[in-house]
């Protein structure tokens, strides 16, 4: 290995092979660059009369956006592909994490390069934190079939490993179809739509994007006055109620019933989760006996009310 | 796997365990399978995982080792919901039939078939459970971490088991299974404690779910030939699937069997519906893409495990009750597995209270007709 000053120009950015670095910001990079330069030279191979870049993507890039036409480098010769990538991914697994894209990322390259899967699920796995079986090995592999917009938005979401999963069951146009859904709700809610999705479809025996693109979810989406934000809750309500339609219906029940009785908001009638027990509960609070002697006379009358006795019917 | 008897691919043997009597009788039993001596065998479990789909991996070979620790345990049941009361034995663990809701690919941390060859520690361990539970009615059975019969015809345990606990008037004993692996059953001698038991469901479900288990109206023939050499039968109606039409196909099962068998000399019946924890749910979408049982209407029961909304569990217990009612089952003894108060109460008008309530009442049936 020498280093060298080398023109930016020279080095073939076409040629992703050892990259394992995506979806970066340069600002910060491009900051340290100001005021203190490249302390660390990137790495790239010689190989063919072509220069590669072999690790130091981020540094590379912010150079150029700098409009900084040399650099210096660290120039390898090697000709085994997977020792030049291992090259880029101890230098990376040292310095820094992986995203779970870049986890993808390495692992289809490790495979492209021709590491067995044995060595790669024993010795790669456990270096990425991901379990030692085939089955994720398979797993992160088939998400480097996405696109490249769906990349970026799991990169830039942090996305969970399990949603990702999911969503990698989905077709391409599905993928892009849900993202703007996806994107503005938290990890648990997303993950939420998307197995909710998932069920309905396989279940009704309905394609995604059919789901996606019918009438209830089109007219939630051209709601005006909605922000993107109501508009994937209201969709994922709406999902919720399609996975569990008989539940949502005693819990609509249950709902009309408190309506109906003009159920006094200081009072919490609540049921079982998933009506799995007959118990209702009431939950009041009080600061004293006149407080408590109240709220257990609207209790009373409550309870001599005719509708409170469809409460019951629903155990 | 084909629905013949089960023969390995391959038997691994822990080198410790070569010279124990079940393992020179699994090894005549199997004739010409490959064999290969283990010395380590933590480390050759652990590199058996490192599988596309180590289940199944783990459903073409036979591993024969010795048991450390207990025998015999009280069935775990699920917190939250009422329990049988039931001793499990864990003998065989795993299975070579493929059932897509199996709660196995989710439970054992090993996933080959696997023999327990120290019999003789067994032994010793039951006498002395028996003894500390002697004056109690108990019921033991096999078949909780594997099918009790289909290994049958390469362990012959049933018949070690059968002759134990013959003489145990205070047990009863039960093998489960869903297989018609019951040669040695026939040729043994019957007794009115040992009651073998078939896992039944609709025929659809069979075909579609049980793979490599026969026909449902095979086990109704090997129950029926079973209780004609004299031994008590069970079933048990568990999971019970629900999908559109599911009535009609468990109603067929039903008016099948109770057509077959007299109900008088049934011992008990037994219902449960699908349920399994949620990480099953992954296991089962990933080694079965074509099921479709896990997408139905499932909500977090109690015990955090997914089950059918309680309102579509009621409705299906009260059709199969119905249907085993209607067709001569009124005096057979009914437990659920993994229910709440609200459901034996609705369904049975009863809900079993202390410990031995549902002894007294499994047992009652035994002891009304003669073998």
């Amino acid at each position: 290995m020498i280093k060298k000053q080398l023109e930016i120009k020279k080095i073939n950015l076409k040629d992703e092979r050892f990259r394992t670095s995506y979806h970066f910001s340069l600002q910060k990079m491009k900051n340290s660059l100001k005021e203190i330069g490249l302390l660390n030279p990137p790495l790239v191979n010689f190989q063919d009369n072509h220069l590669t870049l072999v690790s130091g993507w981020k540094r590379v890039l912010a150079c150029i956006k700098l409009s900084l036409s040399t650099l210096p480098v660290y120039v390898i010769e090697e000709k085994d592909e997977l020792e030049v990538f291992l090259w880029a991914f101890y230098e990376n697994l040292a310095t820094r994490e992986f995203n779970l894209m870049e986890k993808a990322e390495i692992l289809a390259k490790l495979k492209n390069f021709g590491e067995q899967e044995k060595r790669i699920i024993s010795h790669y796995l456990p270096l990425l934190d991901i379990p030692q079986t085939l089955s994720h090995l398979d797993t992160y592999v088939a998400f480097t079939q996405f696109d490249a917009r769906v990349k970026r938005a799991i990169t830039e979401k942090n996305m969970s490993f399990s949603s990702v999963k999911i969503l990698a069951e989905f077709t391409s146009q599905e993928q892009n179809l849900l993202l703007s859904l996806l994107l503005p709700l938290g990890q648990n809610k997303r993950k939420e739509i998307l197995e909710n999705l998932l069920e309905i479809s396989k279940r009704n025996d309905i394609s995604v994007k059919d789901l996606l693109l019918s009438d209830e979810v089109k007219a939630i989406r051209n709601t005006e006055t909605l922000t993107p934000l109501q508009i994937a809750d209201k969709i994922r309500f709406l999902f919720r109620k399609k996975k569990y339609p008989a539940f949502s219906a005693w819990k609509d029940s249950f709902d009309s019933v408190l309506k109906k009785m003009k159920w006094p908001e200081e009072i919490m009638l609540s049921h079982s989760p998933f009506f799995e027990e007959e118990n209702f509960t009431v939950t009041f609070s009080f600061a004293n006996k006149e407080h408590f002697k109240t709220s257990i006379l609207k209790l009373k009358k409550l309870s001599s009310r005719d509708e409170f006795s469809d409460i019951f019917k629903m155990k | 796997m084909e629905k013949a008897e089960f023969v390995p691919r391959k038997v691994y043997i822990e080198k410790q365990s070569l010279t124990l009597p079940l393992t020179k009788r699994v090894l005549k039993n199997i004739g010409q399978v490959p064999t290969e001596i283990i010395d380590d065998p933590q480390g050759f479990l652990e590199k058996r995982k490192i599988s596309r789909d180590s289940v199944e991996h783990g459903k073409k070979d036979l591993f024969i080792t010795r048991k450390k620790g207990e025998f015999i345990k009280p069935c775990p049941c699920t917190p939250q919901y009422i329990g049988c009361n039931y001793f499990v034995i864990n003998l065989d663990l795993n299975c070579p039939l493929d059932c897509t809701y199996c709660i196995l690919q989710h439970y054992l941390p090993d996933t080959i078939i696997t023999i327990t060859a120290n019999l003789d520690e067994l032994w010793k361990q039951l006498d002395v459970f028996l003894h500390q539970n002697q004056g109690r009615s108990l019921r033991i059975g096999t078949g909780e971490l594997g099918d009790s019969l289909v290994l049958d015809h390469i362990t012959e345990n049933s018949k070690d088991l059968i002759s134990y606990f013959r003489n145990k008037p205070n047990v009863l004993f039960e093998l489960k299974t869903k297989t018609v692996n019951i040669k040695n059953i026939v040729d043994a001698e019957p007794a009115q404690n040992i009651v073998i038991s078939w896992s039944l469901n609709s025929s659809r479900i069979a075909e579609s779910e049980e793979e490599g288990a026969p026909s449902v109206k095979e086990r109704i023939d090997a129950a029926k030939r079973v209780l004609d050499c004299g031994f008590r039968v069970g079933f048990h109606f568990d999971p019970l699937i629900h999908y559109p039409g599911y009535e009609k196909d468990y109603k067929d099962t039903i008016e099948n069997l109770l057509g077959s068998i007299d109900p008088e000399r049934i011992a008990w019946m037994s219902l449960g519906s699908l349920r399994f924890p949620p990480s099953l749910h992954s296991i089962i979408q990933e080694r079965f893409p074509k099921t479709k049982i896990i997408y139905d209407e499932m909500i977090k029961g109690k015990d955090g495990k997914l089950r059918y909304f309680r309102p579509l569990r009621l409705e299906m217990y009260k059709n199969i009750v119905r249907f085993i009612k209607e067709n001569g089952g009124k005096n057979i003894p009914l437990y659920f597995c993994m229910e709440g108060e609200s459901i034996w109460r609705e369904v049975l008008g009863w809900i079993p209270r202390r410990k031995e309530e549902l002894e007294d009442y499994l047992s009652s049936h035994l002891g009304k007709t003669n073998v």
